[in-house]
């Protein structure tokens, strides 16, 4: 009976600690946050939910960075803009690929089987350098097309999607067939449908990979007006450091997008991270 | 007679799209892959035409203390993040197959920080730990001290290894928690009977029986600490001295700030052998098959 007890009090204090840790793991946001809606003077001089609370910031990042040559409005839609080609490119080349590696029964399916596990052992840092001299020898630096182009086909999102469409029965795509439902009608009439959970967790990898990514456009662009926010805002910060709080605006603009989706999708995130350990 | 007819024309289609993934990947896989390996036998400054050079680049680079210097870097950084995020991920784990209700509350929250932007995480994580940062600014109330997390050379790899620490423990965790969960409740019993005591239990039972997770993880790590990018470069930018110095950021700045591609090329080729050496190390001393008959 002690020995019952005892083990419930230490199991209470686990859960209570694990609560705790979880709010604390959220600090760093919160700081953000916090300090993003402070005048900058106020944000080291002032505990966490006290001080002046205001906009300025994302005022100044809209309007006024403008006149130090940082276009931060423009920013923000070069990254959208590059995340949705990318990630729409990346959804519809894999679902028909995937289709055809899961589905057809053509010559070298295994050889570009094995092929596409090959280059997912590959490691991808080898490649920053050429893939630059390719860009270059192209005539694409500084244009979208640098940062769109190399990530319109994923090895990855095909292989995870035919590994899902195989096993949808045969039957429903003959049964689609018989209705002379063409392979565009199938894959995204009937394959995607069913695969959803699939075809979303490759959607919201691709897109927090394509927004997140920094060395690459760090590399490739140099016109401000084609920066993304995350390459935009980290030359801000290097050459104006002391506006603090603009920076923490900038900081939330960058980490909302991926935050709202994985709050929105969190089913599907937490599905593919235990999905890929299989 | 029109179902075989339908037949070709499908295996055709599957060809035709098999054929447009091999074609993107001949521009962007195999003529960059080409390029890697002349770029490593060739002396070229991205202007005129390159001219072969053989080994040179090799010994150059052999003898290149900043590229070595940063190769230690990665088992410095190693040194702190692998015993600190294996323990924090195995405690959260542990924790989370504890927890009753909640679960996915706390999983949530610790996982916000794995999908954080590089660049943004990494500023917050620079003012955090500035020397009037909040951190600093509690220390000194509470302890009368200050840290210099990001500009003490001893430091700089330690808080680097903290922050990023922060954003994988819940992706780690997760994965150590899925080892657990398949652990069949039998053998804690039997353990249990035999009294066997809880670190006893832990090292030879619960561990060996997560065996693939563990790995998994430390592969993860592993490829992480020679590919980081992000975080130095916002964080420390290399230093001080040099100390959080990462390959990535010696390839950067070899190749496009000092505008010798050719290292750069090289020096992403060993960091890549490297780096899958290390791992095929790991996997053959620490892989064990624990497939229960």
């Amino acid at each position: 009976m002690i020995n019952f007890r005892k083990k419930s009090l230490g199991s209470w204090m686990i859960s209570i600690s694990m609560y705790a840790l979880a709010l604390t793991w959220l600090y760093p946001y919160v700081w953000m946050v916090m300090a993003s809606l402070k005048p900058t003077p106020e944000i080291f001089n002032t505990s966490l939910f006290s001080g002046t609370l205001t906009l300025e910031n994302y005022q100044f990042l809209f309007g006024s960075a403008e006149k130090l040559n940082r276009p931060f409005l423009r920013s923000l839609f070069n990254s959208f803009f590059v995340t949705l080609s990318v990630t729409s490119s990346v959804l519809i080349t894999s679902a028909y690929i995937a289709y055809a590696m899961a589905k057809i029964d053509f010559w070298g399916r295994e050889k570009l089987n094995n092929f596409l596990l090959f280059q997912m052992v590959l490691p991808v840092l080898m490649f920053t350098v050429p893939m630059f001299v390719l860009i270059k020898q192209l005539g694409m630096i500084d244009t979208y097309y640098a940062m769109i182009l190399p990530g319109m086909m994923s090895g990855w999102g095909i292989f995870m999607m035919s590994q899902s469409f195989k096993g949808i029965p045969n039957d429903y795509i003959d049964a689609a067939k018989l209705d002379r439902s063409s392979i565009r009608q199938i894959v995204f009439k009937l394959m995607v449908p069913l695969n959803r959970s699939i075809v979303a967790i490759v959607a919201l990898f691709t897109f927090t990979g394509t927004w997140d990514n920094f060395m690459w456009p760090l590399i490739v662009i140099s016109d401000v007006e084609k920066m993304p926010l995350a390459v935009l805002l980290a030359t801000f910060s290097k050459q104006y450091s002391a506006y603090v709080g603009p920076v923490m605006a900038g900081a939330v603009l960058q980490a909302l997008p991926l935050v709202l989706l994985f709050i929105i999708f969190r089913r599907y995130f937490m599905q593919g991270m235990t999905l890929s350990l299989k | 007679m029109s179902k075989m007819f339908g037949k070709i024309s499908e295996a055709q289609i599957g060809a035709a799209l098999a054929i447009s993934y091999l074609l993107f990947n001949l521009v962007f896989w195999a003529y960059p892959f080409l390029w890697l390996i002349i770029l490593s036998i060739s002396d070229w400054r991205f202007f005129d035409t390159p001219s072969f050079s053989g080994l040179t680049n090799f010994f150059v680079v052999l003898e290149d203390p900043e590229f070595w210097n940063s190769v230690w870097n990665v088992v410095r950084f190693l040194g702190y993040y692998l015993p600190i995020v294996l323990t924090c991920s195995l405690a959260f784990a542990f924790g989370l197959k504890h927890l009753g209700r909640g679960k996915a509350f706390v999983a949530l929250c610790f996982l916000l920080a794995h999908i954080s932007s590089g660049v943004a995480y990494s500023l917050v994580f620079t003012k955090i730990f500035s020397s009037t940062g909040p951190l600093n600014s509690f220390l000194f109330d509470w302890f009368g001290f200050k840290i210099p997390w990001l500009s003490s050379p001893s430091l700089a790899m330690l808080s680097i290894s903290l922050v990023v620490t922060w954003k994988f423990v819940g992706y780690y965790g997760l994965i150590l928690y899925s080892g657990l969960l398949a652990i069949p409740r039998e053998i804690y019993d039997a353990a249990k009977l035999d009294n066997t005591p809880p670190l006893t239990r832990l090292f030879k039972v619960t561990l060996p029986m997560i065996n693939a997770q563990l790995i998994m993880v430390l592969v993860f790590a592993i490829i992480l600490a020679f590919s980081i990018f992000t975080e130095p470069y916002m964080m420390t930018g290399g230093g001080p001295l040099e100390s959080t110095n990462m390959p990535m950021l010696v390839i950067y700045e070899t190749a496009f700030m000092r505008l010798q591609p050719n290292r750069a090329a090289l020096m992403s080729i060993i960091i890549a052998v490297a780096s899958y050496l290390v791992i095929k190390l790991i996997r053959k001393f620490l892989e064990r098959d624990v497939a229960l008959t």
